[in-house]
């Protein structure tokens, strides 16, 4: 064991001999656990569980208190469960209070939930464990799994946009896609995403879920709650908890929905006619000959050619057994999305086992494994290509012969039909990927419980892909030049193939203490140990065959397909990466009324030198159940109060590379003389000597409320939290590789208000309405003393400085269009300014425009975020609308400044400036004119955008009404999703483009979200 | 009962110590992972023996294939800015940032400007590491000989970026040390031109000391003491140091290493590379599996932008009818420097009269079995000529014209004429007056055709002070001397620096 000892070199709180008698006590205490259990007289209870409202209540969890021992109710809330004669039975149930009975020898107990305490009662994770909600000291939002199961997306994250305060999601149409995910703006220059927590798992990427097999998702956003993460919490975690066999009962469910999803706005760019019209002008306004448009004849909507309407079909089924020994959960999905853009399609194929075994109320043990397979196709349609096309070209003669664009694009813009239909089906690209858990848990001396888990993640991609033959096409005749037919016989054919694997240990080992010390003092105490370690490898390689064509078959995409001698190129690579922490954390309750709430953890990452590898991060919070206290007992109205406050400090090594701190050698480059080529070396980056990762702290203080007999709910949270020493790669003067260093320091400073009203008129019409909104206010404070140079974003367009929201947008105001060379002279101007050129603001007022006169124009991350959501029920029926949207942002539409060649135009250019008084916005159209497509407000448009998310009916089948074909419950419903969306936009989606931070809200033809229309079935067995 | 006791025994007997096992063998050297699949600096296996510092110095010598180094930036500022070349391609091709490079002003935002700065910059760099492994590594051991050697090639090719520098942007920062931590270097100001023009004088004089006169077979085309003195020469020429210039230029005449012999047809060809004319040329090579990761992109912007088999490029750096005029009657250099539309090739190919130009860069032209056997229409695999001995001939003439040495400048532009006319004595009569003025006319006028396209004309007018002149004449009526002359510091640089970086007059 000493030798094993070195692992808690550096872990200071722990010294190395108090660790060895931690272990040996473990040992001890678990071998003196062994004995106890001695059992009454069983009897079988029975009975049934009702709402308030008369309804009985399904899949209410039913526990004998102090065993494993359960059950859950039937449909007709109906359960049977043994126990003690003089055990109590605690009845629990998301969305109502826990109940205690005891059974006192009775047979028969039916039991009224009460939404008395309501949601508090549920429990939500807190990090290696749970936490009834009502204790909890920080913020942490859970959303059902049915309210993601409802919702017709592959990713299930994506259905929470506009749910959750505090929460940004940016969804992506692209089919099998994840979102941009943000919690609480951006904490970092580096990666700002928040990782995943899927029973126990850490995961950056969460694909292999199916929606339908979740139970909850707990969105964990303060500092506080989060620190327990160390190095991998500090943007925020989304806890996901899968679905776990109810007990008692053997289930079967199905879900089914498929839809049709259509791109409803198409960005405006010009027809043939007003392309024609607009190119002559343009060359007419940059003095060169007229272009002949004689034999371009034709009117193509290149945007309509590469979109289309496509399916997407969701399935699962899930089998359920529970008893007293065992639960056995087996979920199967299958989805199958087609993109909207040609021929993008995504499958993907799911497979679930969870067990546990209960061997008796001590002890359990328990796994689970996820199969997952994907297959993709990748689209082969380009969508700036489309948005680029003369309109005027045909698409082609026969399925051999294309048009080639215009002389004046030829060389930059392909026919987008023609690259769609080359490359369609020439890609097979697979993956498989196994998640899987085992634990043990044994609870000892009545409040210990030791559990160990044990995880792994391992995934398989590989691809193969075909080159194949060009088309032929016809340059229609220009000028005097006749129409010509031309083929390009130097493409050859030729294949790649590739693959990946990657796998992902993780162990977790913790001991809890858990334990109420009178009747007034609950005291849960954790400890524990975790470690990931990671590694991938990928090979690849591609040869193109100079002799004869392989044929467009996928039997022939090998690379064994091609004679060696043939030209190709192999590559390869692999990456390795750890992380180990040491946690414990004090959760303490006097009287359930004054709440307190401790962590610590001490961290290392191997991503960082070893003198620079381990921190440690701290949480504190307190709560204050308000209500509890005997002065509040009159205040009738408010059912619930608790006010909370908490701090927290935790690291992020979010998204930095493996060896940071060792940047490997590039081998690229060479040396070149006569046709001898020599390898040269260089480091691929720069590190700083010192490279740490960034720390985040922050307060969080709330209130929970509940009012006029808890139909409403609100929850209100203020927070500030500063990042400091920020991990950036920063570019430079005179060194055109990046610079990685700790510098700066941020702020996101906010307000997030969920309100939920729920009531019912009369005995059948039951409706809630839940509106949030958020607002967060990110201040740089700093970016550091380090480097005397600027951090520039996009090009010039973001610029990050102290005082400013990170990488906010600078550049000119456009005040106008200079309307005649008086308008220029009188005006500040820059001294080649013409008339016909966008005027813009003096803001320096040296009666110059210099580029000093460049300024703040917004910001790309919307400070305000709301969504709301209405639901009725009326009998059988429900229905169900949701909204959301931000405001307060810009979206810079970078792919209108494109001018590298003569690009179709977009609709706006229609109105550019021709003579004085034509327009006061467009400018004129010459692509010369240089100052027009400097970075300026022309180029920014408002982020707000207000989308109707979700509009659903749906129908429930009477209790008895299906059973004849064995079906307990059944639910039909039609659903649209995106089908309404109010912006001033130009671009595909108004989802603000949040993927970079330092160059942000850039819109270079964003894949669009579709609006979805779907049917769907949700059906119990 | 019993049984599920006992059960519960033997697994905590199991599972407890079996926990501890998993988590003290776990993570013993779980921190300590590695880099897979690549080396870093302090495991890569420095190769010994002579040249151990050559994987540096190949670095720098990777930037000069590098796009912002010596491809479109550098074609744009050296020649379409000139009055030898238009922008070419389709009239708004290229868009406003090409556009200004033809027509005047270029704007700080123009991204050729800011890939010029970012690209010497760059290279700069590598060769400032190259002399900071050499003070520095003592892992390297290596006779005083080859670290001289090295050193010298490094200030070779730093000497040569910021000569390119002082001539693109005027004053520039002077930068002679390499940051291990580059965010601790200072903001450093702009040196004038004069500080650089002798900063570059001290380096070129150094390399041209240390630098062998050739190289082995297997290093053609690596820095020599002819490339030193050749570029120096330019440079003396460029301030007028006119007996330095002649001196300079007399060490590369008498090296004993370059002639003219090489027919000059042949010059510019695949099969013209690294001939005995040849003194800088930046090497490429590509092969059917590296079509163009060993090449430069250089041929392809420039190549016939007509299409299927003619689509060999961009079509950008059109030869002007201002060049075209420039022609003596006969000149058999006019054909092999312009290409024309429904002309034919030095290959013999017949140009399609429906290419968008009506004239294409001839020099550039690619041969078309090469296109065929690396499968690829773009000439990558094309060396870039920087330095040719005609070049040094007629900068030795215009010196000692200048010096009032008439023969010898008489002497050296007939050796030029000499070799163009081929043999056909009824072309370009050799050149006799012995007026200073008129003679140096006549060498403006050679240098303009002998070079054509070759990168030496702007920087040419802007030297001899007729570039305010000459450029409105040639339909550039936007230029403006006391501005064009310089490309405009880069903006995206200037914020950068935070202000420390000042514009050039006139933007």
């Amino acid at each position: 064991m000493g030798v094993n000892l070195s692992l808690f070199k550096g872990m200071g709180f722990f010294s190395k001999v108090r660790m060895l008698r931690v272990c040996m006590f473990l040992l001890m205490v678990g071998y003196g656990a062994l004995p106890a259990m001695a059992r009454y007289a069983d009897i079988i209870i029975k009975g049934k569980v009702t709402s308030g409202t008369g309804e009985s209540l399904a899949g209410v969890s039913v526990e004998v208190k102090g065993t494993t021992v359960g059950a859950s109710t039937d449909v007709n809330g109906n359960f049977t469960v043994t126990a003690d004669e003089s055990a109590t039975l605690v009845f629990s149930y998301v969305g109502y209070g826990s109940q205690e009975v005891l059974v006192n020898n009775r047979s028969t107990i039916n039991v009224t939930m009460s939404t008395s305490s309501g949601q508090l009662e549920q429990v939500v994770v807190v990090g290696y464990g749970t936490q009834r909600k009502r204790d909890l000291t920080g913020s942490v939002t859970s959303v059902k799994g049915e309210d993601v199961a409802r919702m017709p997306n592959t990713n299930p994250i994506a259905s929470l946009q506009g749910k959750v305060a505090g929460l940004t999601i940016t969804n992506s149409g692209n089919a099998g896609s994840s979102p941009v995910v943000r919690i609480r703006g951006i904490n970092s220059t580096n990666s700002a995403s928040p990782v995943y927590v899927v029973d126990g798992v850490l995961h950056d990427n969460i694909d292999f879920l199916n929606p339908a097999d979740i139970e909850t998702i707990d969105v964990l956003r303060d500092p506080s709650s989060i620190a327990i993460y160390g190095l991998r919490g500090a943007n925020g975690v989304i806890a996901i908890t899968s679905k776990k066999a109810a007990r008692g009962q053997t289930r079967v469910n199905f879900t089914s929905s498929l839809g049709v999803q259509r791109v409803i706005n198409r960005i405006a760019v010009t027809d043939a006619e007003g392309f024609k019209k607009l190119y002559a002008a343009q060359l007419s306004n940059l003095g060169a000959a007229p272009f002949d448009f004689t034999n371009y004849t034709a009117n193509t909507n290149w945007q309509d050619e590469i979109f289309r309407d496509a399916l997407i079909n969701i399935n699962s089924l899930g089998f359920s057994n529970s008893s007293e020994k065992s639960t056995t959960l087996l979920n199967i999905g299958y989805t199958n999305q087609d993109g909207v853009l040609k021929y993008d399609n995504y499958k993907r194929y799911l497979v679930r086992l969870n067990e546990e075994i209960r061997f008796n109320d001590k002890i359990k043990v328990g796994g689970s494994i996820t199969g997952f397979h994907w297959i993709s196709n990748p689209e082969a349609a380009g969508l700036n290509n489309a948005l680029w096309a003369a309109p005027i070209v045909p698409i082609k003669t026969d399925t051999g012969t294309y048009y080639s664009m215009p002389s004046f694009q030829r060389a930059q813009v392909g026919n987008p039909v023609a690259a769609l239909n080359r490359n369609t089906r020439t890609s097979i690209s697979k993956g498989f990927r196994i998640v899987g858990s085992l634990f043990a848990e044994v609870k000892f001396l009545k409040s210990f419980t030791w559990r160990s888990t044990v995880y792994t993640d391992l995934g398989f991609n590989n691809s193969r892909d075909y080159s194949p033959l060009p088309f032929a096409f016809v340059n229609l005749g220009e000028g005097t030049n006749p129409t010509t037919t031309t083929y390009d016989n130097t493409v050859r054919t030729g294949v790649s193939q590739s693959q990946s694997e990657s796998k992902r240990f993780q162990q977790d080992h913790t001991l809890t203490f858990d334990k109420k010390l009178g009747s007034d003092h609950a005291l849960t105490v954790l400890a524990g140990f975790t470690s990931i370690y990671s590694h991938g490898s990928s090979i690849n390689g591609n040869r193109r065959d100079t002799t004869v064509n392989v044929p467009n078959n996928p039997d022939f995409w090998y690379l064994s397909t091609i004679n060696i001698n043939n030209p190709g190129a192999f590559g390869g690579g692999g990456s390795e990466s750890s992380i180990v922490g040491a946690f414990g954390r004090v959760s303490y309750a006097y009287k359930g009324k004054y709440l307190l709430n401790a962590t610590l953890r001490r961290d290392g990452s191997s991503k960082f030198a070893p003198e620079n590898r381990w921190g440690t991060f701290s949480s504190l919070g307190v709560g204050w159940v308000v209500t509890d206290d005997s002065f509040f007992n009159n205040v009738k109205t408010i059912n619930f109060l608790k006010l909370r406050g908490a701090w927290g400090e935790t690291g992020n090594a979010n998204g930095f590379a493996d060896n940071l701190y060792r940047p490997g050698i590039s081998n690229a480059s060479t040396a070149v003389f006569g046709n001898n080529v020599y390898t040269a070396i260089q480091a691929s980056y720069i590190p700083d000597p010192n490279l740490h990762w960034e720390v985040v702290r922050g307060f969080d203080v709330g209130l929970d409320m509940k009012m006029f007999n808890n139909r409403l709910n609100a929850e209100l949270n203020l927070y500030d939290r500063t990042t400091t020493d920020i991990l950036t790669a920063l570019t430079l003067p005179n060194e055109s590789r990046s610079y990685f260093t700790n510098l700066g320091k941020i702020t996101n400073k906010g307000i997030e208000l969920s309100l939920g009203w729920s009531d019912k008129i009369g005995k059948d019409f039951t409706y809630s309405f839940s509106p949030n909104f958020s607002y967060n206010e990110n201040v740089v404070n700093s970016i550091g003393d380090k480097t005397n140079f600027q951090l520039i974003g996009n090009n010039g367009a973001n610029l990050t400085e102290t005082g400013k929201s990170i990488g906010y947008f600078y550049g000119y105001r456009q005040t106008g269009i200079y309307q005649t060379t008086a308008d220029i002279t009188k005006s500040a101007a820059f001294t080649n300014s013409l008339p016909g050129d966008i005027a813009f603001a003096d803001i320096n007022g040296d009666g110059l425009i210099t580029s000093a006169d460049r300024t703040y124009l917004g910001t790309p991350f919307p400070p305000y975020s709301f969504g709301l959501s209405l639901s009725f029920g009326y009998k059988g029926f429900d229905a169900m609308f949701e909204g959301q949207g931000v405001a307060g942002n810009k979206i810079y539409t970078q792919r209108r400044i494109a001018n590298f060649t003569v690009l179709n135009y977009e609709s706006n250019r229609l109105n550019a400036w021709t003579t004085p008084g034509s327009t006061n916005i467009e400018p004129i159209l010459d692509n010369s004119r240089g100052n027009n497509y400097l970075f300026s407000s022309y180029y920014l448009e408002p982020g707000d955008y207000f989308r109707i998310r979700t509009v659903q009916i749906g129908y429930t089948f009477g209790r008895n009404a299906l059973s004849f074909l064995g079906i307990q419950k059944a639910r039909i419903y039609l659903s649209g999703q995106n089908i309404v969306s109010w912006s001033q936009v130009t671009g595909y989606t108004p989802e603000a483009q949040i993927g970079s931070i330092l160059g942000g809200g850039a819109d270079n033809g964003v894949y669009p979200v579709p609006a979805t229309y779907s049917f769907g079935v949700n059906v119990n067995f | 009962m019993k049984q599920s006791k006992l059960l519960s025994k033997y697994l905590l007997v199991l599972f407890i110590p079996l926990s501890i096992i998993i988590i003290l063998t776990g993570c013993s050297k779980l921190l300590d992972t590695n880099r897979q699949g690549g080396y870093d600096e302090s495991n890569y296996p420095y190769p010994g023996g002579s040249g151990p510092y050559d994987q540096f110095i190949f670095g720098a010598y990777n930037d000069l294939r590098s796009y912002s180094v010596h491809v479109d930036g550098f074609v744009a500022a050296t020649s379409i800015r000139s009055d030898d070349a238009d922008k070419g391609s389709t009239p708004a091709d290229g868009g406003a940032d090409l556009i200004s490079m033809d027509n005047f002003p270029v704007l700080p935002s123009s991204g050729r400007a800011n890939a010029l700065w970012t690209g010497y910059f760059g290279l700069i760099n590598k060769c400032n590491n190259t002399l900071y492994q050499i003070g520095t590594n003592a892992a390297i051991t290596a006779t005083e000989a080859v670290k001289l050697q090295t050193q010298a090639e490094a200030r070779f090719m730093r000497g040569y970026s910021y000569f390119m520098l002082v001539r693109l942007f005027g004053r520039v920062p002077l930068i002679d040390t390499f940051y291990v931590d580059p965010a601790a270097q200072n903001n450093i100001p702009q040196s004038t031109p004069a500080q650089i023009y002798s900063f570059v004088e001290n380096d070129l004089n150094f390399a041209a000391m240390y630098l062998p006169l050739k190289w082995d077979a297997k290093f053609v085309g690596r820095a020599t003491k002819g490339m030193a003195n050749g570029i120096l020469a330019k440079v003396y020429l460029t301030q007028q140091k006119w007996a330095l210039a002649m001196s300079t230029a007399n060490a590369v005449i008498t090296s004993g290493q370059y002639d003219l012999s090489t027919p000059y047809a042949k010059i510019f060809s695949e099969d013209g590379e690294n001939s005995s004319e040849s003194i800088f040329e930046i090497q490429a090579t590509a092969d059917a599996n590296n079509p163009t990761s060993q090449g430069i992109q250089y041929t392809s912007i420039q190549g016939v932008r007509g299409a299927g088999a003619w689509d060999l490029g961009w079509g950008w750096n059109s030869p002007s009818t201002y060049l075209e005029a420039a022609y003596e009657a006969g000149d058999p250099r006019r054909a092999r420097t312009i290409l024309y539309a429904g002309g034919t090739t030095i290959h013999g190919e017949a140009v399609p009269t429906s290419v968008p130009n009506p004239r294409y860069n001839h020099k550039v032209h690619t041969n078309p079995a090469f296109r065929s056997s690396v499968g690829s229409r773009f000439g990558w695999w094309m060396n870039v000529r920087i330095l040719r001995y005609a070049d040094v001939v007629l900068m030795y003439a215009e010196a000692a014209n200048e010096m009032g040495n008439t023969t010898e400048a008489l002497e050296k532009l007939e050796l030029v004429r000499a070799r163009a006319r081929a043999g056909n004595n009824t072309i370009l009569p050799p050149v006799s007056t012995r007026d200073q003025a008129q003679l140096r006319n006549a060498i403006r006028q050679e240098r303009r055709v002998e070079l054509a396209m070759e990168h030496e004309r702007f920087f040419d007018l802007v030297r001899w002070g007729i570039a305010g002149t000459t450029l409105p004449a040639a339909g550039k009526t936007n230029y403006v001397d006391s501005r064009d002359r310089l490309l405009p510091i880069p903006q995206t640089q200037i914020d950068l620096s935070k202000g420390v970086l000042t514009q050039n007059p006139g933007y």
